[in-house]
């Protein structure tokens, strides 16, 4: 473990040095070590590598703060949390702008409950008029009961944009209704 | 995966020999070498308080300057650890300006129960921080200039040393050249101003040392 360790070491400082194949396998090292990290810690997403990449591209930009005399480990462990502390925060406040979208929606669903001239076949027939994707989104989400976490893998997006998407469609749905 | 091993091919290309950052001690000893002899030009300037060979005789005043040196060498060390993105694994001595700032803290307080009766309080009053101000603006803007060709990963306390070092080097300039004895005058106008800029420092931190 410890040759590894230094072996790692060694090879920065010679990447550090313009060695081409010691920074390449560097690299490759850090990426393999700093996968399962991010994995563990970004269970609720499929794309860990899109931080991965801005990860290595960090310390492509800051290897200039390493010397190769102290473990290599420790700096690259405080790069990559200083970015998914990053990664996170943007993340949750993305979560926030769209939690307040939805508690705008709960206004409109307090309105005409019970007195409402809309019927299922008025509904289905302006979900039809709704751009595909959003159209699309809605039957999975209110005809056939996935959550937006299933349709999200299902249509390969990922879940606030699924979550956006709805929300607009209920948007236009309630403008076209409403007239 | 395929995207990771293009960006690692595409990175090693790039096989620049890189200088390494000095070491945090020398980039510390050379940031208090420079703000030393600006100290020394700005006093050249403006001259020595002419009461100065007497209150180099008075422990506490004696006591007060090497507290505000302590506070300006641990600052400058724990801004270039905090420079680094791993704060060049010496986390503990980050930390020294919190005992800098306790041992200053008893130093006035021991000034303020000895000055009993209270020295005259001078005519002027804001002018005092404007003046530490005026002498710090330099070394402010040139210490983030410093550390924002490094990587700090805890921007906010980093920018917070950065100020406190260099306001305590326009602290002690005015304590080397202003004739006065208020321990009062000297705690609002100098020192309170000097630790409101070093929480400014952890906004402007954020603002100027984020990468």
């Amino acid at each position: 473990m410890t040759d590894k360790t230094h072996h790692l070491e060694t090879l920065m400082k010679q990447a550090l040095n313009g060695d081409q194949r010691a920074y390449a396998e560097i690299l490759q090292e850090t990426a393999r070590f700093l996968r399962p990290f991010l994995a563990k810690r970004l269970s609720f997403t499929n794309e860990p590598d899109d931080l991965l990449q801005e990860i290595l591209l960090s310390i492509h930009k800051v290897r200039h703060t390493y010397d190769g005399n102290r473990p290599y480990k420790p700096w690259v462990y405080a790069i990559a949390r200083f970015r998914l502390q990053d990664y996170l925060r943007t993340h949750y406040a993305d979560q926030l702008h769209h939690a307040d979208d939805i508690s705008e929606l709960e206004n409109y669903l307090h309105e005409n409950v019970t007195e409402s001239v809309i019927s299922y076949e008025s509904i289905s027939g302006e979900i039809g008029k709704l751009p595909q994707r959003q159209a699309t989104i809605l039957q999975l989400m209110h005809q056939e009961g996935y959550t937006a976490k299933e349709v999200a893998e299902k249509l390969g997006m990922n879940e606030s944009a699924v979550k956006v998407a709805a929300h607009r469609a209920y948007k236009v749905l309630r403008q076209k209704l409403e007239k | 995966m395929g995207n990771i091993e293009e960006l690692i091919n595409k990175l090693a290309q790039d096989t620049a020999t890189v200088r390494p950052a000095p070491h945090p001690f020398m980039l510390s000893l050379k940031l208090t070498g420079w703000a030393m002899a600006y100290l020394v030009v700005a006093l050249l300037f403006s001259g020595l308080r002419p009461d100065l060979a007497v209150k180099l005789h008075e422990p506490l005043f004696v006591a007060e300057l090497a507290a505000l040196a302590g506070i300006f060498i641990t600052t400058s060390l724990s801004a270039s650890l905090l420079s680094f993105p791993d704060i060049h694994q010496l986390r503990r001595l980050a930390f020294a300006p919190a005992i800098a700032f306790a041992l200053f803290v008893l130093v006035m307080f021991l000034a303020w129960q000895t000055d009993n009766p209270p020295a005259p309080l001078p005519v002027h009053s804001f002018q005092c921080t404007l003046a530490i101000t005026l002498v710090s603006l330099l070394p402010a803007a040139w210490m983030f200039y410093v550390m924002r060709k490094f990587a700090s990963t805890h921007y906010h306390l980093a920018g917070c040393c950065a100020l406190l070092f260099a306001f305590s080097i326009g602290a002690i300039w005015l304590r080397l050249y202003e004739v006065n004895n208020s321990i009062m005058h000297v705690i609002e106008w100098h020192y309170l101003p000097m630790i409101a800029f070093g929480i400014t420092g952890l906004w402007l931190g954020k603002n100027v040392l984020k990468w």
